[in-house]
Protein backbone atom coordinates (compact mmCIF):
# COMPACT_ATOMS: atom_id res chain seq x y z
CA UNK A 1 0.00 0.00 0.00
CA UNK A 2 3.03 2.23 0.29
CA UNK A 3 3.91 1.91 -2.82
CA UNK A 4 0.63 2.80 -4.22
CA UNK A 5 0.16 5.79 -2.52
CA UNK A 6 3.70 6.99 -3.24
CA UNK A 7 3.10 6.64 -6.79
CA UNK A 8 0.04 8.23 -6.80
CA UNK A 9 1.24 10.81 -4.89
CA UNK A 10 4.04 11.35 -7.04
CA UNK A 11 1.63 11.50 -10.19
CA UNK A 12 -0.71 13.90 -8.81
CA UNK A 13 2.45 16.27 -7.43
CA UNK A 14 3.96 16.32 -10.80
CA UNK A 15 0.32 16.96 -12.55
CA UNK A 16 -0.65 19.61 -9.62
CA UNK A 17 3.31 21.36 -10.04
CA UNK A 18 3.28 21.26 -13.86
CA UNK A 19 -0.18 22.75 -13.25
CA UNK A 20 0.76 25.74 -11.77
CA UNK A 21 4.33 25.94 -13.23
CA UNK A 22 2.91 26.07 -16.98
CA UNK A 23 0.22 28.89 -15.47
CA UNK A 24 3.60 30.64 -14.16
CA UNK A 25 5.31 30.81 -17.47
CA UNK A 26 2.22 31.39 -19.35
CA UNK A 27 1.72 34.40 -17.73
CA UNK A 28 5.22 35.80 -17.63
CA UNK A 29 5.60 34.88 -21.90
CA UNK A 30 2.61 36.91 -22.28
CA UNK A 31 3.17 39.78 -20.30
CA UNK A 32 6.96 39.93 -22.15
CA UNK A 33 5.22 40.08 -25.15
CA UNK A 34 3.56 42.15 -24.26
CA UNK A 35 6.04 44.24 -22.56
CA UNK A 36 9.63 43.72 -23.87
CA UNK A 37 11.03 46.27 -22.28
CA UNK A 38 10.08 44.92 -18.35
CA UNK A 39 11.20 41.42 -19.25
CA UNK A 40 13.67 41.55 -16.47
CA UNK A 41 11.68 42.39 -13.56
CA UNK A 42 9.01 40.07 -15.11
CA UNK A 43 11.53 37.01 -15.13
CA UNK A 44 12.64 37.89 -11.59
CA UNK A 45 8.89 37.55 -10.20
CA UNK A 46 8.28 34.63 -12.23
CA UNK A 47 11.46 33.19 -10.97
CA UNK A 48 9.76 33.60 -7.35
CA UNK A 49 6.58 32.57 -7.76
CA UNK A 50 8.01 29.22 -9.17
CA UNK A 51 10.38 28.69 -6.86
CA UNK A 52 7.47 28.96 -4.41
CA UNK A 53 5.47 26.08 -5.85
CA UNK A 54 8.68 24.18 -6.58
CA UNK A 55 8.80 24.39 -2.37
CA UNK A 56 5.28 22.77 -1.89
CA UNK A 57 5.54 20.00 -4.57
CA UNK A 58 8.80 18.91 -3.39
CA UNK A 59 7.39 18.58 0.38
CA UNK A 60 4.90 16.16 -1.39
CA UNK A 61 7.73 14.63 -2.78
CA UNK A 62 9.34 13.73 0.38
CA UNK A 63 6.26 12.50 2.05
CA UNK A 64 6.02 10.15 -0.91
CA UNK A 65 9.89 8.72 -0.57
CA UNK A 66 8.81 8.62 3.05
CA UNK A 67 5.91 6.46 2.00
CA UNK A 68 7.65 4.23 0.05
CA UNK A 69 10.76 3.69 1.99
CA UNK A 70 8.23 2.91 4.66
CA UNK A 71 9.78 5.11 7.18
CA UNK A 72 7.54 5.93 10.24
CA UNK A 73 5.15 1.99 9.79
CA UNK B 1 41.38 32.16 -27.65
CA UNK B 2 38.34 30.16 -29.55
CA UNK B 3 40.83 27.24 -29.84
CA UNK B 4 41.19 27.42 -25.74
CA UNK B 5 37.43 27.46 -25.24
CA UNK B 6 36.97 24.63 -27.46
CA UNK B 7 39.51 22.64 -26.01
CA UNK B 8 38.24 23.53 -22.83
CA UNK B 9 34.34 22.56 -23.68
CA UNK B 10 35.69 19.57 -25.35
CA UNK B 11 36.98 18.61 -22.14
CA UNK B 12 34.07 19.01 -20.01
CA UNK B 13 31.88 17.38 -22.56
CA UNK B 14 34.13 14.28 -21.92
CA UNK B 15 34.55 15.03 -18.21
CA UNK B 16 30.49 14.79 -18.44
CA UNK B 17 30.26 11.74 -20.40
CA UNK B 18 33.02 9.29 -18.66
CA UNK B 19 31.71 10.28 -15.02
CA UNK B 20 28.88 8.48 -15.93
CA UNK B 21 30.78 5.65 -16.65
CA UNK B 22 32.77 5.56 -13.15
CA UNK B 23 29.58 6.33 -11.87
CA UNK B 24 28.22 2.77 -13.41
CA UNK B 25 31.62 0.90 -12.58
CA UNK B 26 31.30 1.92 -8.62
CA UNK B 27 26.94 0.82 -9.11
CA UNK B 28 28.32 -2.38 -9.88
CA UNK B 29 31.05 -2.98 -7.13
CA UNK B 30 28.68 -1.98 -5.08
CA UNK B 31 25.97 -4.37 -6.34
CA UNK B 32 28.43 -7.27 -6.66
CA UNK B 33 29.62 -6.45 -2.78
CA UNK B 34 25.67 -6.74 -1.52
CA UNK B 35 24.50 -9.68 -3.60
CA UNK B 36 27.80 -11.37 -2.38
CA UNK B 37 26.60 -10.26 0.90
CA UNK B 38 23.06 -11.19 1.03
CA UNK B 39 23.24 -14.59 -1.51
CA UNK B 40 20.01 -15.52 0.55
CA UNK B 41 17.63 -12.75 -0.61
CA UNK B 42 16.54 -13.13 -4.38
CA UNK B 43 18.58 -11.24 -7.26
CA UNK B 44 21.34 -8.41 -6.97
CA UNK B 45 20.36 -5.37 -5.45
CA UNK B 46 21.44 -1.64 -6.11
CA UNK B 47 21.77 0.08 -2.62
CA UNK B 48 20.32 3.47 -4.21
CA UNK B 49 19.82 5.13 -0.86
CA UNK B 50 23.53 3.81 0.40
CA UNK B 51 24.81 6.29 -2.71
CA UNK B 52 23.14 9.47 -1.17
CA UNK B 53 22.73 8.57 2.53
CA UNK B 54 25.89 9.76 4.89
CA UNK B 55 28.97 7.35 5.68
CA UNK B 56 31.36 6.70 8.24
CA UNK B 57 34.30 6.49 5.43
CA UNK B 58 35.30 9.09 2.86
CA UNK B 59 35.46 7.93 -0.75
CA UNK B 60 37.79 8.90 -2.97
CA UNK B 61 38.69 7.30 -6.68
CA UNK B 62 41.68 5.27 -5.13
CA UNK B 63 39.51 3.33 -2.15
CA UNK B 64 37.77 4.39 1.18
CA UNK B 65 39.55 6.40 4.28
CA UNK B 66 37.55 6.03 7.79
CA UNK B 67 36.69 8.70 9.40
CA UNK B 68 37.32 9.08 13.05
CA UNK B 69 34.53 8.03 15.51
CA UNK B 70 33.67 10.52 18.52
CA UNK B 71 31.04 9.11 21.01
CA UNK B 72 29.69 10.80 24.43
CA UNK B 73 28.15 7.86 26.42
CA UNK B 74 27.98 6.90 29.96
CA UNK B 75 29.33 10.56 30.43
CA UNK B 76 32.60 9.86 29.04
CA UNK B 77 34.34 10.67 25.52
CA UNK B 78 35.25 8.44 23.43
CA UNK B 79 37.95 8.76 20.58
CA UNK B 80 38.77 6.19 17.97
CA UNK B 81 41.11 6.77 14.46
CA UNK B 82 37.92 4.58 12.61
CA UNK B 83 35.01 2.06 12.97
CA UNK B 84 37.51 -0.66 13.28
CA UNK B 85 39.28 0.87 16.10
CA UNK B 86 35.90 1.42 18.01
CA UNK B 87 35.30 -2.35 17.87
CA UNK B 88 38.70 -3.32 18.28
CA UNK B 89 38.44 -1.34 21.75
CA UNK B 90 35.73 -3.11 22.92
CA UNK B 91 33.41 -0.61 24.51
CA UNK B 92 31.16 -0.34 21.37
CA UNK B 93 29.29 -3.18 19.69
CA UNK B 94 27.88 -3.25 16.32
CA UNK B 95 24.14 -3.21 15.89
CA UNK B 96 21.74 -2.85 13.02
CA UNK B 97 21.79 0.83 13.87
CA UNK B 98 25.30 1.87 14.18
CA UNK B 99 27.42 1.36 17.29
CA UNK B 100 25.92 1.36 20.64
CA UNK B 101 27.75 0.94 23.67
CA UNK B 102 29.07 -2.31 25.06
CA UNK B 103 27.15 -1.63 28.78
CA UNK B 104 24.41 -0.65 27.01
CA UNK B 105 24.19 2.62 27.34
CA UNK B 106 22.86 4.58 25.26
CA UNK B 107 25.40 6.91 22.82
CA UNK B 108 23.89 9.94 23.76
CA UNK B 109 26.14 11.99 21.18
CA UNK B 110 27.59 10.79 17.85
CA UNK B 111 29.90 13.38 16.82
CA UNK B 112 31.83 11.44 14.38
CA UNK B 113 32.99 12.63 11.08
CA UNK B 114 31.00 11.59 8.58
CA UNK B 115 31.41 12.32 4.85
CA UNK B 116 28.99 15.04 4.21
CA UNK B 117 30.51 16.86 7.11
CA UNK B 118 33.78 16.65 4.53
CA UNK B 119 32.19 17.72 2.14
CA UNK B 120 31.04 20.44 4.30
CA UNK B 121 34.14 21.81 5.04
CA UNK B 122 36.03 21.37 2.09
CA UNK B 123 32.95 23.72 0.81
CA UNK B 124 33.65 26.24 3.16
CA UNK B 125 36.78 26.26 2.70
CA UNK B 126 37.02 26.56 -0.35
CA UNK B 127 34.82 29.58 -0.02
CA UNK B 128 37.22 31.46 2.52
CA UNK B 129 40.80 30.84 0.17
CA UNK B 130 38.80 32.04 -2.32
CA UNK B 131 37.12 35.28 -0.99
CA UNK B 132 40.01 35.90 1.09
CA UNK B 133 42.42 35.51 -2.27
CA UNK B 134 39.99 37.94 -4.10
CA UNK B 135 40.41 40.18 -0.91
CA UNK B 136 44.07 40.26 -1.41
CA UNK B 137 43.89 40.94 -5.53
CA UNK B 138 41.30 44.59 -4.80
CA UNK B 139 43.35 45.38 -1.36
CA UNK B 140 46.63 45.49 -3.44
CA UNK B 141 44.51 47.45 -6.41
CA UNK B 142 44.16 44.83 -8.70
CA UNK B 143 40.37 45.66 -9.76
CA UNK B 144 39.96 48.40 -7.79
CA UNK B 145 42.52 51.16 -9.43
CA UNK B 146 42.46 48.87 -12.86
CA UNK B 147 40.45 46.68 -14.16
CA UNK B 148 40.45 43.07 -12.45
CA UNK B 149 43.00 40.85 -14.20
CA UNK B 150 42.40 36.79 -14.80
CA UNK B 151 39.77 34.80 -15.25
CA UNK B 152 38.95 33.95 -11.81
CA UNK B 153 39.14 37.16 -10.32
CA UNK B 154 36.64 38.38 -13.30
CA UNK B 155 34.60 35.63 -12.72
CA UNK B 156 34.86 36.30 -8.58
CA UNK B 157 33.61 39.94 -9.08
CA UNK B 158 30.83 38.67 -11.96
CA UNK B 159 29.15 36.67 -9.23
CA UNK B 160 30.08 39.21 -6.30
CA UNK B 161 28.35 42.27 -7.96
CA UNK B 162 25.39 39.67 -9.19
CA UNK B 163 25.00 38.93 -5.62
CA UNK B 164 24.89 42.58 -4.49
CA UNK B 165 23.21 44.10 -7.28
CA UNK B 166 20.66 41.55 -8.00
CA UNK B 167 19.44 39.85 -5.06
CA UNK B 168 20.47 42.08 -1.92
CA UNK B 169 19.85 45.54 -3.67
CA UNK B 170 16.99 44.59 -4.87
CA UNK B 171 15.17 42.92 -2.07
CA UNK B 172 16.80 44.75 1.37
CA UNK B 173 16.29 48.45 1.65
CA UNK B 174 18.64 50.07 0.25
CA UNK B 175 19.63 51.72 3.51
CA UNK B 176 20.81 48.32 4.75
CA UNK B 177 21.58 45.84 2.38
CA UNK B 178 25.30 46.54 2.68
CA UNK B 179 24.94 44.40 5.70
CA UNK B 180 23.98 41.67 4.80
CA UNK B 181 26.25 41.42 1.50
CA UNK B 182 28.63 38.93 2.73
CA UNK B 183 26.08 36.65 4.36
CA UNK B 184 24.44 36.31 1.07
CA UNK B 185 27.82 35.97 -1.07
CA UNK B 186 29.05 33.45 1.12
CA UNK B 187 25.69 31.56 1.37
CA UNK B 188 25.95 31.25 -1.66
CA UNK B 189 29.21 30.35 -2.96
CA UNK B 190 29.20 27.52 0.16
CA UNK B 191 26.24 26.29 -1.55
CA UNK B 192 27.34 26.51 -5.40
CA UNK B 193 30.76 24.53 -3.88
CA UNK B 194 28.98 21.66 -2.26
CA UNK B 195 26.44 21.61 -5.20
CA UNK B 196 28.84 21.41 -7.69
CA UNK B 197 31.55 18.52 -5.58
CA UNK B 198 28.80 16.36 -5.59
CA UNK B 199 28.99 15.90 -9.19
CA UNK B 200 31.81 13.83 -8.85
CA UNK B 201 31.21 10.76 -9.93
CA UNK B 202 32.52 9.18 -6.13
CA UNK B 203 31.35 12.49 -4.17
CA UNK B 204 28.42 12.77 -2.79
CA UNK B 205 26.44 16.35 -2.12
CA UNK B 206 26.57 17.37 0.79
CA UNK B 207 23.36 19.51 0.13
CA UNK B 208 21.74 16.42 -0.05
CA UNK B 209 21.69 15.66 3.77
CA UNK B 210 18.48 17.46 5.36
CA UNK B 211 20.67 18.44 8.53
CA UNK B 212 23.22 20.42 6.43
CA UNK B 213 20.24 22.04 4.98
CA UNK B 214 18.71 22.83 8.06
CA UNK B 215 21.28 23.81 9.40
CA UNK B 216 21.86 26.67 6.64
CA UNK B 217 18.45 27.10 7.04
CA UNK B 218 18.73 27.87 10.97
CA UNK B 219 21.43 30.24 10.29
CA UNK B 220 19.19 32.42 7.69
CA UNK B 221 16.21 31.74 10.43
CA UNK B 222 18.63 33.31 12.95
CA UNK B 223 19.74 36.36 11.09
CA UNK B 224 16.70 37.08 9.36
CA UNK B 225 14.82 37.42 13.23
CA UNK B 226 18.07 38.97 15.09
CA UNK B 227 17.82 41.71 12.75
CA UNK B 228 13.97 42.13 13.04
CA UNK B 229 12.81 45.62 13.18
CA UNK B 230 9.72 46.57 15.62
CA UNK B 231 7.58 46.77 12.17
CA UNK B 232 8.79 43.18 11.72
CA UNK B 233 7.15 41.97 15.14
CA UNK B 234 4.57 44.12 15.34
CA UNK B 235 3.37 42.22 11.77
CA UNK B 236 3.83 39.17 13.73
CA UNK B 237 2.05 39.79 16.57
CA UNK B 238 -0.33 42.72 16.18
CA UNK B 239 -1.35 42.14 12.75
CA UNK B 240 -1.93 46.17 11.28
CA UNK B 241 -5.21 47.13 10.11
CA UNK B 242 -7.36 43.88 10.28
CA UNK B 243 -10.47 43.48 12.77
CA UNK B 244 -9.24 43.04 16.37
CA UNK B 245 -11.25 39.60 16.27
CA UNK B 246 -9.44 38.14 13.38
CA UNK B 247 -6.19 38.63 15.03
CA UNK B 248 -7.33 35.32 17.07
CA UNK B 249 -6.35 33.63 13.59
CA UNK B 250 -3.90 35.55 12.24
CA UNK B 251 -1.09 35.69 14.94
CA UNK B 252 -1.15 32.20 15.52
CA UNK B 253 -0.86 31.56 11.62
CA UNK B 254 1.73 34.25 10.76
CA UNK B 255 3.92 32.92 13.98
CA UNK B 256 3.87 29.34 11.90
CA UNK B 257 4.73 31.50 9.20
CA UNK B 258 8.23 32.73 10.67
CA UNK B 259 9.02 28.61 11.06
CA UNK B 260 7.67 27.32 8.03
CA UNK B 261 10.04 29.94 5.58
CA UNK B 262 13.25 28.28 7.06
CA UNK B 263 11.62 24.70 6.92
CA UNK B 264 10.83 25.35 2.90
CA UNK B 265 13.82 26.70 2.24
CA UNK B 266 15.79 23.91 3.68
CA UNK B 267 13.74 21.19 1.87
CA UNK B 268 13.68 22.68 -0.96
CA UNK B 269 17.64 22.67 -1.52
CA UNK B 270 17.32 19.19 -0.02
CA UNK B 271 15.18 17.29 -1.99
CA UNK B 272 16.46 19.00 -5.51
CA UNK B 273 20.18 17.71 -4.63
CA UNK B 274 19.16 14.45 -3.46
CA UNK B 275 16.31 13.82 -6.31
CA UNK B 276 19.22 14.44 -8.81
CA UNK B 277 21.59 11.86 -7.58
CA UNK B 278 18.90 9.25 -6.98
CA UNK B 279 17.40 9.64 -10.69
CA UNK B 280 21.20 9.44 -11.96
CA UNK B 281 21.74 5.96 -10.17
CA UNK B 282 18.69 4.91 -10.99
CA UNK B 283 18.71 5.55 -14.10
CA UNK B 284 22.05 3.60 -13.99
CA UNK B 285 20.82 0.85 -12.33
CA UNK B 286 18.33 0.25 -14.99
CA UNK B 287 21.63 -1.31 -17.14
CA UNK B 288 21.88 -4.16 -14.43
CA UNK B 289 18.75 -4.54 -14.19
CA UNK B 290 18.13 -5.45 -18.25
CA UNK B 291 21.60 -7.24 -17.66
CA UNK B 292 19.72 -9.63 -14.46
CA UNK B 293 16.28 -9.66 -16.58
CA UNK B 294 17.55 -10.20 -20.39
CA UNK B 295 21.32 -11.16 -20.41
CA UNK B 296 24.40 -9.17 -20.59
CA UNK B 297 24.11 -8.69 -24.27
CA UNK B 298 20.75 -6.30 -23.66
CA UNK B 299 22.34 -4.86 -20.71
CA UNK B 300 25.20 -3.26 -22.96
CA UNK B 301 23.76 -2.30 -25.34
CA UNK B 302 21.06 -0.34 -23.58
CA UNK B 303 23.74 0.83 -21.58
CA UNK B 304 24.96 3.08 -24.24
CA UNK B 305 21.54 4.78 -24.45
CA UNK B 306 21.21 5.37 -20.64
CA UNK B 307 24.53 6.69 -20.05
CA UNK B 308 23.97 9.52 -22.80
CA UNK B 309 20.46 10.23 -21.19
CA UNK B 310 23.03 10.48 -17.53
CA UNK B 311 25.12 12.24 -19.28
CA UNK B 312 22.29 14.74 -20.32
CA UNK B 313 21.10 14.69 -17.13
CA UNK B 314 24.69 15.50 -15.53
CA UNK B 315 24.07 18.88 -17.81
CA UNK B 316 20.66 19.45 -15.74
CA UNK B 317 22.43 18.59 -12.51
CA UNK B 318 25.13 21.08 -13.06
CA UNK B 319 22.57 24.00 -13.80
CA UNK B 320 20.17 22.96 -10.72
CA UNK B 321 23.52 23.36 -8.85
CA UNK B 322 23.75 27.25 -9.72
CA UNK B 323 20.20 27.79 -9.91
CA UNK B 324 19.26 26.27 -6.40
CA UNK B 325 22.20 27.95 -4.76
CA UNK B 326 20.87 31.37 -6.21
CA UNK B 327 17.48 30.29 -5.30
CA UNK B 328 18.57 30.21 -1.74
CA UNK B 329 20.74 33.19 -1.61
CA UNK B 330 17.37 35.16 -3.06
CA UNK B 331 14.84 33.78 -0.49
CA UNK B 332 17.72 34.65 1.89
CA UNK B 333 17.45 37.92 0.50
CA UNK B 334 13.55 38.44 0.55
CA UNK B 335 13.27 36.88 4.41
CA UNK B 336 15.85 39.52 5.59
CA UNK B 337 14.49 42.23 3.34
CA UNK B 338 11.18 41.33 5.29
CA UNK B 339 12.10 41.47 8.43
CA UNK B 340 14.44 44.55 8.58
CA UNK B 341 11.62 46.65 6.23
CA UNK B 342 10.77 49.62 8.13
CA UNK B 343 7.30 50.99 7.25
CA UNK B 344 7.13 54.12 4.96
CA UNK B 345 3.87 55.81 6.01
CA UNK B 346 3.39 57.66 2.60
CA UNK B 347 2.86 54.03 1.28
CA UNK B 348 5.43 54.04 -1.49
CA UNK B 349 5.18 50.69 -3.53
CA UNK B 350 8.88 49.08 -2.50
CA UNK B 351 10.12 46.06 -4.17
CA UNK B 352 10.34 44.18 -0.91
CA UNK B 353 6.20 45.21 -0.33
CA UNK B 354 5.88 43.58 -3.67
CA UNK B 355 7.49 40.39 -2.68
CA UNK B 356 5.84 40.15 0.58
CA UNK B 357 2.15 40.03 -1.43
CA UNK B 358 3.68 37.38 -3.68
CA UNK B 359 4.52 35.31 -0.09
CA UNK B 360 1.18 36.44 2.14
CA UNK B 361 -0.82 35.13 -1.31
CA UNK B 362 1.04 31.98 -1.15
Amino acid sequence: MGFLAAGLGAGIIALAAGFGIGMIGKSAVESIARQPEAAGDIRGAMLLTAVFIEGVALIGAIVCILLALGIGQ
Amino acid sequence: MSLILRRVSITIILLLIISPVLLASSVQQETQESSAEQQESEGSSIDVMGKVSDHNYFETPFGYIQLPRIFLADGQFYFYPNTGAALASGDFVETEEGLIHSSGAPVILDLSITSHLIYVWLGLLLTFLITLWASRKYKSGNGRDTEPKGALLNTFEVLFVFIRDEIAKEFIPEKKYKKFVPYLFSIFMAIAFMNILGLMPWAAAATADITVTATLALITFMVTQLNGTKDHWRHVFVFPGVPAWSRIILTPVEILGLFTKPFALAIRLFANMLSGKIMIVSILGLIFIFTDMFGAAVGAGSGIFWVILTAALYFLKALVAFIQAYVFTLLSAVFIGMAVEEEEHDHEETSVARSRDVITQQ
